[in-house]
């Protein structure tokens, strides 16, 4: 297929339809009183492998072999968990950085999932900085059931960078899409939030997320939702991470200097989880994840396996069981899957 | 910023392989462009061309030979030493990775080994200016040392991609051909076509189509602006871009 005149970068409407995907051979799956609901950030399906983008590495582009097996990792556990629905995040559709997979065809090709819808959230012919090259990634929600009405809801672009800069940088994005499974129609809805903004762009995602989340609860229907807002609970006990997350030819609060490195300082921002706390059910509880925090952290950066802070959630307008934090998927990504069961209403 | 410097780059890397009649210009006689190489005539009905973007030398030959029956023909062969270029696009501003390396088009991870290309190509010209010229070619390349470079280090963007992928492929083919026609006595137009092959790469073809208006004042002043058009392979998928073409040329 060949398509013209695309422009360099693609600056998306406010709202407009997601790109649908359907897995090559579908599998039958009738209609369930509970399901089994995942989050998880992908890492672009490159496991622990060191980049320059995210964390210390030295290199921008990977190889196929290295992301073929970043994302047969990822599948091996998606089978093992057998998730009916998947929010996944950082999926590369058609990047140079991971070899061009078309990440969200192959997941559905090798797992048991049957249909996706995406958002991309950095779509560009190019990046003219680090030799990354072409670009498309995004956030994904894969579904044993069709879905339909899959809508791309733009949030607000960062307000802390240049105008160049805020050209060519990631437009994050709400996915949601209504789940048919027979006999009962729900919602998913899918995120992923800025995470090195330094003024309250993140504030602004927080409520894009949860004006969402409010539309479908005023119809009156029902949703699971999720993803890696990059925000801390609100009794999270450490709220610097400058040290954690700094490289090896950085330096922070050495000198008791204030500088804080971006995404890694989140006390001005503790509270802005509240209002999701306050109207919606998390799968794992404030108080549960008080009793035993380190159970429940979700990422630690680059290649430090040890878990040091929540960032993934899973959120419903009614009720969830049984909420895991899968630690034990440590080596799979940068960020580990959550789970929790619904109850279909 | 970042648009015209993108623009430049491509204007640069375009001038290596500027398609040509097989008529060679007087003896004496030399041509610049913006976005076409110095051409001088020399003696014997022998041109030179060399390529201004000096961090990627490139030179070539064009040599008139006998006619067959009414067409002129002519042979060219060219020399390119891409790898000063190449590690140049690796940190055009001096940055490192993640700086950000700002306008890298090649991530500084790989190494540029030493490479070198050489190309030859027969050219066929028939007709008047008046009447029509057309112009037919057809050429075989070869890179050498690119065996160690990464396929992964390529630059997939038009115009870019076909013409480096002789030093990721190791061979490149090409034929085309232009339609030249002077319509008024300052005014003619260019409708040019080439099709590059390239065994072995992730992207296997790709087909460009130019059509320029040729303001000319004197001969030592031309303007042409028109549109490029480009459709071929890359290693994501197939894909065509639509951009303006435009160049200043002189000649004294």
């Amino acid at each position: 297929m060949l398509s013209g005149c695309e422009p360099l970068v693609n600056q998306f409407n406010d709202i407009e339809d997601a790109v649908m995907y359907q897995a090559s051979s579908i599998k039958e799956f009738g209609p369930k009183k509970t399901i089994k609901v995942i989050t998880w950030n992908i890492r672009f399906g490159v496991a622990r492998l060191r980049f320059f983008g995210d964390g210390c590495g030295d290199r921008a582009i990977l190889t196929k072999s290295e992301v073929t097996t970043g994302l047969e990792g990822l599948a091996a556990k998606i089978k093992k968990e057998d998730p009916d629905i998947l929010l996944l995040q950082e999926v590369d559709v058609q990047s140079k950085k991971t070899a061009y997979i078309d990440q969200a065809q192959w997941l559905l090709d090798n797992t048991d999932m049957n249909y996706g819808a995406y958002g991309s959230m950095w779509e560009s012919q190019v990046i003219l900085a680090d030799g990354l090259g072409r670009v498309n990634t995004g956030n994904l929600i894969l579904s044993k059931w069709k879905l339909e009405n899959a809508e791309r809801h733009q949030l607000p672009l960062r307000n802390d960078q240049d105008g160049l800069t805020q050209y060519f940088y990631l437009r994050r994005n709400v996915l949601k899409a209504t789940v048919a499974m027979p006999g009962n129609l729900f919602y998913a809805v899918n995120t992923h939030l800025t995470a090195f903004a330094t003024d309250d762009t993140k504030k602004k995602h927080l409520d894009g997320f949860k004006d969402v989340l409010d539309g479908i609860a005023a119809e009156g229907q029902y949703f699971i939702a999720g993803g890696d807002l990059n925000e801390i609970p609100p009794n999270a006990s450490k709220l610097d991470y400058c040290i954690e997350d700094q490289c090896d030819n950085e330096s922070y609060h050495t000198g008791g200097e204030s500088e804080h490195k971006e995404g890694a300082y989140f006390a001005p921002e503790i509270t802005w989880l509240n209002a999701l706390y306050q109207t919606y059910t998390p799968a794992i509880s404030l108080s549960e994840y008080g009793r035993q925090e380190a159970e429940h952290f979700t990422h630690s950066p680059d290649n430090k396996l040890k878990l040091d802070r929540k960032l993934d959630y899973l959120w419903t307008n009614t009720n969830w069981t049984n909420g895991i934090t899968h630690q034990e998927a440590t080596e799979l990504s940068d960020h580990i899957p959550v789970s929790a069961i619904w109850t279909v209403k | 910023m970042r648009r015209c410097f993108f623009i430049l780059i491509l204007g640069m890397v375009s001038a290596q392989w500027y398609g040509e009649t097989a008529t060679t210009i007087d003896e004496r006689r030399k041509e610049i462009g913006l976005f076409s190489p110095f051409r001088m005539g020399l003696k014997n009905g022998t041109e030179l061309s060399v390529n201004k973007f000096l961090l990627m030398p490139n030179v070539s030959i064009k040599q008139e030979r006998p006619s067959i029956r009414e067409w002129e023909i002519a042979q060219r062969f060219q020399l390119e030493y891409p790898t000063i270029g190449m590690k140049w696009l690796q940190s055009p501003m001096g940055d490192e990775l993640g700086d950000p390396d700002m306008f890298a088009l090649i991530s500084p991870q790989f190494d540029i080994p030493q490479m070198v290309s050489i190309y030859g190509e027969l050219i066929a010209t028939n007709g008047l200016p008046t009447k029509g010229i057309l112009t037919i070619r057809g050429g075989l390349g070869f890179g050498l040392g690119g065996n160690k470079l990464s396929n992964d280090a390529t630059i997939d963007l038009p115009i870019i991609y076909p013409r480096l992928s002789i030093y990721y492929n190791g061979i490149l083919m090409k034929v085309g051909g232009e339609y030249y026609r002077q319509f008024r006595d300052s005014w003619s137009y260019v409708v040019d076509y080439d099709m590059f092959v390239m065994p072995g790469g992730r992207g296997r073809y790709t087909f460009e189509h130019k059509m320029l208006l040729v303001w000319s004042k004197s001969q030592k002043f031309r303007f042409l602006i028109g549109y490029k058009l480009i459709a071929g392979e890359y290693p994501y998928g197939a894909q065509a871009h639509l951009l303006p073409a435009l160049d200043v040329q002189f000649g004294w």
